[in-house]
């Protein structure tokens, strides 16, 4: 696909504002998605209790973390004494890919003043950038969308972990209802989405293939990252010819 | 169990880390000036991003998580609505269960 320099910089271009109503307008945006967290934060309350975290701990870790993947890892290390340097490597495998999203979402973030770029990447998560930086490239120039879904996703996340650390009832395997699978199918919409693009394909498989291949050879996490940089690449190249 | 102190210094170790990785991104971008070639690099990365997330999500899971985000998939490219696509999913998962096993 051929787009003229002049599309491309329409794309881009335009003035990046940060408004209440955007971020109004991201809570609504992603509250169909952000529901089923709850489910999860209910699971990780009643397994932070398990692992001997008080109630107090386990919220406290879900509103300063807010990543479920993170805060999951951390209970496997929960025993003294505190294997804090296995543990910090575990938890930069995992939150690496976010490095890679904010710097996906930078042609527009970083067009706002210094304060409001790192509040509105503060609740970047999988789901909001899945949603945000679509919305992004075709033409929406509120980043609040960005911020209101990672603040309904936040909101949803520690109102689970508050039912489940304080209230302590497993509501049963979230599998039997569906709801895990929730956040990949999700994630897989957003990618036949931009199928659309022709330029998109080869990222999209060779992302795909290597993140597999990965997997038992580098610790989790570290496989996606080299996957979408992989894919990255192969988009520059395949568009250069 | 580690006492109060090593917990809080758990969780504020991993606020700090979560709170780099967000920020950290943009950060290190805007020091570049983004070029045509710069902005092509990073659409290519937006969604090879979500595609390994799913690819390595699907690969650790089994047949019935790879056949709901298939079907997740299709409906996107029938319906063009990726809530549809996830309810959709959701359903086929919930209904594998009872049906399959």
């Amino acid at each position: 696909m051929v787009r003229s320099s002049l599309n491309e910089r329409e794309k881009k271009g335009g003035a990046v504002i940060l408004t209440w109503k955007g971020v109004l307008r991201g809570g609504r945006r992603l509250f169909p998605i952000a529901v089923f967290t709850i489910p999860f934060g209910i699971a990780f309350g009643v397994a932070a209790i398990e692992s001997g975290l008080t109630s107090t701990q386990a919220v406290l870790m879900s509103v300063a973390a807010f990543s479920g993947a993170t805060q999951f890892a951390t209970l496997d290390f929960w025993r003294e004494p505190l294997a804090f340097g296995s543990l910090a490597m575990v938890l930069l495998a995992l939150n690496a890919r976010h490095v890679i999203m904010g710097a996906a979402l930078s042609p527009w973030i970083n067009r706002l003043p210094f304060g409001r770029r790192i509040l509105s990447l503060s609740y970047l998560s999988d789901p909001n950038f899945a949603d945000s930086q679509p919305a992004f490239q075709e033409g929406e120039r509120d980043v609040g969308i960005l911020l209101g879904g990672g603040l309904t996703l936040w909101v949803c996340w520690v109102a689970g972990t508050a039912i489940g650390a304080l209230g302590g009832t497993d509501i049963g395997d979230p599998s039997s209802y569906g709801i895990d699978v929730v956040m990949p199918c999700f994630f897989a919409a957003v990618v036949a989405g931009q199928l659309n693009q022709a330029t998109a394909f080869a990222p999209i498989l060779v992302a795909s293939v290597i993140a597999v291949a990965l997997l038992s050879i580098v610790p989790t996490g570290w496989n996606v990252v080299v996957a979408a940089l992989a894919g990255a690449f192969v988009g520059l190249i395949f568009h250069a010819k | 169990m580690p006492n109060d102190a090593t917990a809080f210094a758990v969780i504020a170790m991993i606020a700090v880390i979560t709170f780099a990785s967000r920020v950290s991104g943009a950060l290190l971008m805007s020091r570049i000036e983004v070029s045509a070639r710069i902005d092509r690099f990073l659409d290519a990365l937006s969604v090879s991003v979500i595609a390994a997330l799913v690819a390595s999500i699907v690969a650790q899971n089994g047949l019935r998580e790879a056949v709901a985000v298939a079907f997740a998939a299709a409906i996107m490219l029938g319906w063009k609505s990726a809530i549809c696509a996830m309810i959709g999913g959701m359903g086929f998962a919930a209904a594998w269960t009872p049906i399959l096993s």
